[in-house]
This record gives C-alpha cells, sequence and structure tokens, in this order.
C-alpha cells in the first residue's frame, strides 16, 4: 500500500505523548522519499505515454499515484511540523540549553532550527525595553505568597535577607524565607522548596 | 480524453496531473493547550486584587506603589488593603485580618436559601466569593469567626450554582441557542465550564455549518 | 455570519482614542484589561505597544529604587510584591500573544501585509521581527529536511493553505461595559435574527464573530470589568 511509510510517521508521533520528542526517524524520511521518486517517475513516463499515444486508460492510475505523492507531502510535513512544535515547547521548559538527551533524538537541521528559534525569542525579550529586556519565560505561574518553606540541602553559610537580618544556612535546617531571594539558591540546589 | 475529474476541475499544470486531493484541510496543527483557557491560579491570583480590611500592629508611613498609594498603617487602627498583601501581612503575623461583611453564619444562610429557592443565579457578594472564601479561610482562619461553618454555607451555594450551571449550559446546547445570558456569574464558575462548554459549541457549529 | 455586528461602530469609539496623561495606576489596568482581552480571544488582537514600554518604564523605575532603598526597610518587601504581581501580568500577556504569532504565523504576517495605510498594526515591531524570523526559520527547515529531496512539483508547501487560521466563529463570554442596543445576534439558522439589548454587568455569551465586531465593540471585549 502507497503512504503506509508515511503514515507510520505520524503514528510514530501520536503514540508518544505531548511532551515527548522520539528520535528523528530519518530511515522512515528516507523510505518515504524514495516511494515519492518512485510514483513521480511512474507517473512522468505514464503521463508521456497518455499524452503520446492517446492512452486515456492511463489516467486512473495516474491521479492515484498523484494523490499518494501530495499525501506523503502533507503526512512528512505535518511529522516535521509537530517535532518542531515539542521541540519549541522544551525551549520555554527547559531554558536555552536542551539536555543532551534531547538533543541527541534531533537531527542536525532541528537544532539549527531550535538555535534560530532560540536567537529570535532572545532578541524579541531583549527590545522590550529596560537594561536586559525582560524574560518572558520566567514567571510562568503568578506569584504566589511571598514567602516560602525551604530546606538547606548543603551548608551555605550566612545569609542576609532584604530587612538585614542574617541567617545562617545549616544543612537539614528549615527556614520561612522570601521567594525571590531563595530562587537562585533553590536552582543551583542549595535550598529545596519545601511544600506542604 | 476521458474526463476523469469529478468535483472541481483544475487548470492541469505539466508536472500536476490532478489535484482531486483534499487539500483543503489544514495539516499543520498545533495541538498546544487551549487558548483561551484560564488557570485556576490565574482566577485566584485576580481574586488578591480585591480589598479586605485588617487591624496592623505595626506603623508605617504611606507606602507609593505603582497601582496606588495604601496606608499609613498604624497599630490597631483598621485599613483597606489589597487581599495578597494582607495574606503576606497575616502570614509575618503583621495583622489580623477582618473578615468581609458577607462573610457571616446569618448572611450566608439567607444567601444559600435564595439560591436554592430561586431559578436564576442569584446576585453574588463578591465576584470571587468562593476564592477569597477559600483564600482567607486557609491563611486567616483564626480571625474568622465560624470557619468551618462558613466553608459548608459557601460550599452550599457554589454546588447549587453548579448545577443550576450545567442544567442551563445544558438546555443552551439542546436547543442550539446562540446567545445566553449568564449574569450573576462570577470568572470562577465560568471557569469550570468554559473549556467543555466553548468546544462543545464550537464543534456543533462547525457540524452544522458543514451541513448546510 | 459576517455582516451582522460591522460597520456601525464609529460612536462607540472614544474608548481607544489616546490619553496623553495616564496614572500609573489608570495604566496598570489597561495592561490587566489587555491581558484578559488576549487571554481570551481566540485570534491575535492589535497590539499595545506603549502600555507594555510604560509598564517596563515603570517596572525599571521602581526596581532600581528599590536597589538604594536601605536593608531591613519593610516597604521594599511590599514594593517587591507588587512588582512580581505587574511582571507576572505583563509576561503573561506577552507569552499568550507571543503563543497565537506562533500558531498563525503566516495568518499573522498575511494580515499585516494586506493592512490599509493608517490602520493600526496588529504587531508590534518587535513581534513583527519576531513572526518573520519565525516563518523564515520553519520555511527553510522544512525545505532542508525534506522538501528540497521530493519530486521537482512538491517542494513548496503553501503555508497559508497548511496552517490553521483562527476560529473567528468561536463562541466566547463577554462582559459588558457600557449598554448597547440592538445587538444582531445571529442564530445558527439563517432565517431568524435576534436583536438583545446588554447592560453594563451583564455576561451575554454569543460568537466572536467578525473581527470587525471586536474593532467595532471594543467596549464589550470578553471578561472586562468596569473599574470606574
Amino acid at each position: 500500500m502507497f503512504c503506509e511509510k508515511a503514515i507510520e510517521l505520524i503514528r510514530e508521533l501520536h503514540r508518544m505523548s505531548d511532551g515527548q520528542l522520539p528520535a528523528f526517524n530519518e530511515d522512515g524520511l528516507r523510505q518515504v522519499l524514495q516511494e515519492m521518486e518512485a510514483l513521480y517517475e511512474q507517473n512522468q513516463s505514464d503521463v508521456n505515454e497518455a499524452k503520446s499515444e492517446g492512452r486515456a486508460e492511463l489516467i486512473p492510475s495516474i491521479k492515484l499515484r498523484h494523490c499518494c505523492l501530495l499525501r506523503n507531502q502533507r503526512c512528512v510535513t505535518a511529522y516535521l511540523y509537530d517535532r518542531l512544535l515539542r521541540i519549541r515547547a522544551l525551549r520555554w521548559e527547559y531554558g536555552s540549553v536542551l539536555p543532551a538527551n534531547v538533543r541527541f533524538h534531533m537531527c542536525a537541521e532541528e537544532l539549527q532550527w531550535f538555535s534560530q528559534y532560540k536567537k529570535s525569542l532572545a532578541s524579541f525579550m531583549r527590545s522590550l525595553g529596560g537594561d536586559e529586556g525582560l524574560d518572558i519565560t520566567q514567571d510562568m505561574k503568578p506569584p504566589k505568597s511571598l514567602y516560602i518553606e525551604v530546606r538547606c540541602l548543603k551548608d551555605h553559610g550566612e545569609f542576609e535577607i532584604d530587612d538585614g537580618t542574617v541567617i545562617l544556612l545549616k544543612k537539614n535546617s528549615q527556614h520561612f524565607l522570601p521567594r525571590w531571594k531563595c530562587e537562585l539558591l533553590i536552582r543551583q540546589g542549595v535550598l529545596e522548596h519545601v511544600v506542604s | 480524453m476521458v474526463s476523469f475529474v469529478t468535483a472541481r476541475p483544475a487548470p492541469q499544470a505539466a508536472g500536476t496531473v490532478c489535484s482531486a486531493v483534499p487539500v483543503g484541510r489544514k495539516f499543520l496543527n498545533t495541538h498546544t493547550k487551549k487558548q483561551t483557557d484560564m488557570d485556576p491560579s490565574e482566577v485566584e491570583f485576580l481574586a488578591e486584587k480585591e480589598m479586605v480590611k485588617i487591624i496592623p500592629n505595626f506603623s508605617l508611613d504611606k507606602v507609593f506603589l505603582i497601582g496606588g498609594d495604601l496606608g499609613p498603617f498604624n497599630p490597631g487602627l483598621p485599613i483597606d488593603v489589597p487581599v495578597w498583601l494582607a495574606l503576606n501581612l497575616k502570614q509575618r503575623q503583621k495583622c489580623r485580618i477582618i473578615p468581609p461583611e458577607w462573610m457571616d453564619v446569618e448572611k450566608l444562610e439567607e444567601m444559600r436559601d435564595l439560591e436554592r429557592k430561586e431559578d436564576m443565579f442569584t446576585p453574588v457578594p463578591s465576584p470571587y466569593y468562593m476564592e477569597l472564601t477559600k483564600l482567607l479561610l486557609n491563611h486567616a482562619s483564626d480571625n474568622i469567626p465560624k470557619a468551618d461553618e462558613i466553608r459548608t454555607l459557601v460550599k452550599d451555594i457554589w454546588d447549587t450554582r453548579i448545577a443550576k450551571l450545567r442544567l442551563s449550559a445544558d438546555s443552551f446546547i439542546s436547543q442550539q441557542e446562540a446567545y445566553a445570558k449568564l449574569d450573576n456569574l462570577t470568572l470562577m464558575e465560568i471557569n469550570t465550564i468554559r473549556a467543555f462548554l466553548l468546544d462543545t459549541l464550537n464543534c456543533m457549529y462547525k457540524l452544522r455549518s458543514n451541513v448546510q | 455570519m459576517s455582516d451582522a455586528l460591522s460597520d456601525d461602530g464609529s460612536d462607540f469609539n472614544q474608548d481607544d482614542t489616546q490619553e496623553d496623561v495616564m496614572t500609573p495606576a489608570e495604566l496598570i489596568a489597561k495592561l490587566e484589561e489587555a491581558w484578559l482581552n488576549e487571554k481570551f480571544s481566540p485570534e491575535l488582537l492589535e497590539n499595545k505597544s506603549e502600555v507594555v514600554e510604560c509598564v517596563m518604564e515603570q517596572l525599571t523605575h521602581m526596581e532600581s529604587n528599590l536597589q538604594r532603598v536601605k536593608k531591613g526597610d519593610a516597604k521594599a518587601s511590599i514594593h517587591r510584591m507588587e512588582i512580581d504581581r505587574i511582571r507576572y501580568v505583563l509576561s503573561s500577556y506577552l507569552r499568550s500573544r507571543l503563543q497565537k504569532i506562533e500558531k498563525y504565523f503566516p495568518h499573522v504576517l498575511e494580515r499585516e501585509k494586506s493592512r490599509g495605510e493608517g490602520e493600526p498594526s496588529l504587531l508590534s515591531p518587535e513581534e513583527f521581527a519576531f513572526a518573520k524570523e519565525y516563518y523564515a526559520n520553519t520555511e527553510s527547515y522544512l525545505k532542508a529536511v525534506a522538501l528540497k529531496r521530493m519530486p521537482s512539483n512538491l517542494q513548496t508547501v503553501d503555508m497559508i493553505k497548511a496552517v490553521p487560521e483562527p476560529c473567528l466563529d468561536s463562541f466566547v463570554f463577554l462582559r459588558v461595559k457600557e449598554r448597547q442596543e440592538n445587538i444582531l445576534v445571529e442564530p445558527e439558522t439563517e432565517d431568524q435574527r435576534l436583536l438583545i439589548t446588554v447592560d453594563p454587568g451583564d455576561i451575554p455569551e454569543i460568537k466572536t464573530a467578525q473581527r470587525s465586531h471586536q474593532e467595532a465593540c471594543p467596549s464589550s471585549s470578553p471578561f472586562i470589568q468596569n473599574k470606574d
């Protein structure tokens, strides 16, 4: 059956849940392209024959092959585009540096698309005014209560909060601290947010 | 030449033989989160803009916020502040929150009874009654008399209203109306059916307009 | 579906006229309004870059003031909380626009191209630059990875045809800010038309109808609350 390979590409993505990026199926893509080439060549010769020898009975099969060609093109494009959207989502989730196992699943052109996307997004955010622009990939959730409960994961020493109080961040100690003061330390793995 | 094109005869370019392929359907679709959704945390965020009375235990001069002035704060003197600030001050034990007037067992009982009696949605005491109840009871229940009874009453009112909402959504759809008046509904209430109702309507609209 | 709500918008457009003096509080209210409208609208709305710029200025100004505040100032934490809240609304607003631009990029650019002289631009200059790059990037990606390896008559994809358009016939929830008489609502069946009058505070639910409707009737945008 024609277009089986192309549908298989679509199915492959369909089976994955939204956030996942399977390995780029270079082999599957090549097989679709080969099928397209074969269909196209057969059509070329049939068209010539139909024209020169007036063989109208060839036309239905020409038509069928052409439909298959269009369908293949459509499926391949949909496959590629859907992957781009998944890759785009990764930028918003992981930031501008993708984890190695994700990069491993991308083809060279996708990596290129991604780096261009990063650039476009970065210059958009820089152009928003202020000194450094505005990083709109931050602040994904509405700000909640300003103070959060944190647990210290390693010894960090003295730490001054905004009102001038100095506290000692000792391993396993728990504190009630302003969120904006902790964010960086949480990212660095010094503190952990205790969700009650 | 045999005519093989049925629906739409297309001009034939040299390479292309025919075009009777369903190209009309858009295929580069996105399945990201629906644009028109609103997260409950966002509704809560909006609710936090509402003003509430507090009694501070500290003194502080006027604060000139971008969104308007607040204060001055004097110990023991009631003052209106946005809920987001009230909750923070409360969290740091800098104030006592005075519950809004409607957050009162007797008043809420009346509202519950009226809500059960009427077919239409009755006016609510605050456009964010549900979120405010939740926020204040979670963070300042010690400042609210009969907190548990209030929680139950507000839940009863909410349940009654949501049941009405489901009923009217159902008849809205089955009677194929193009317009519905939803007065007195709050954002949070609409939110519970927004995605579902709008998807349904859009779907049915598509089906119907394709039929014609 | 179309002509119902268009064309008679001229008399209630004052809402959009530029006020020269706006207090910071009014500015923030404008931002919140733009945010909610953008969030609930199925299509990209007109850009509000002057609001975005002013809010950015306010934030930067306040941040730099806070740098100079001496330690232990109780006011500083209140200011910070407010900044957090405003920055969230601003980011969420810009994100919501960017998401639509990415989703509908060929159509967004097409509308920008066919925009008449003097008609306000849908996209801010920054968004326009982003949309163009996104288009070029995506197009050249598809070409490089697959299309150029296809038969010669299949090497292009018409983006306008392939990428879905925003659905302007979607249903939306509206909150009414000013009384409007004789709003025409078209039901599904063609023969029957419905005239309604809406009062402030009403929340009718109708279809977005045509784009012209939104321009004609900015006062009844989704979930705008009258804060006067």
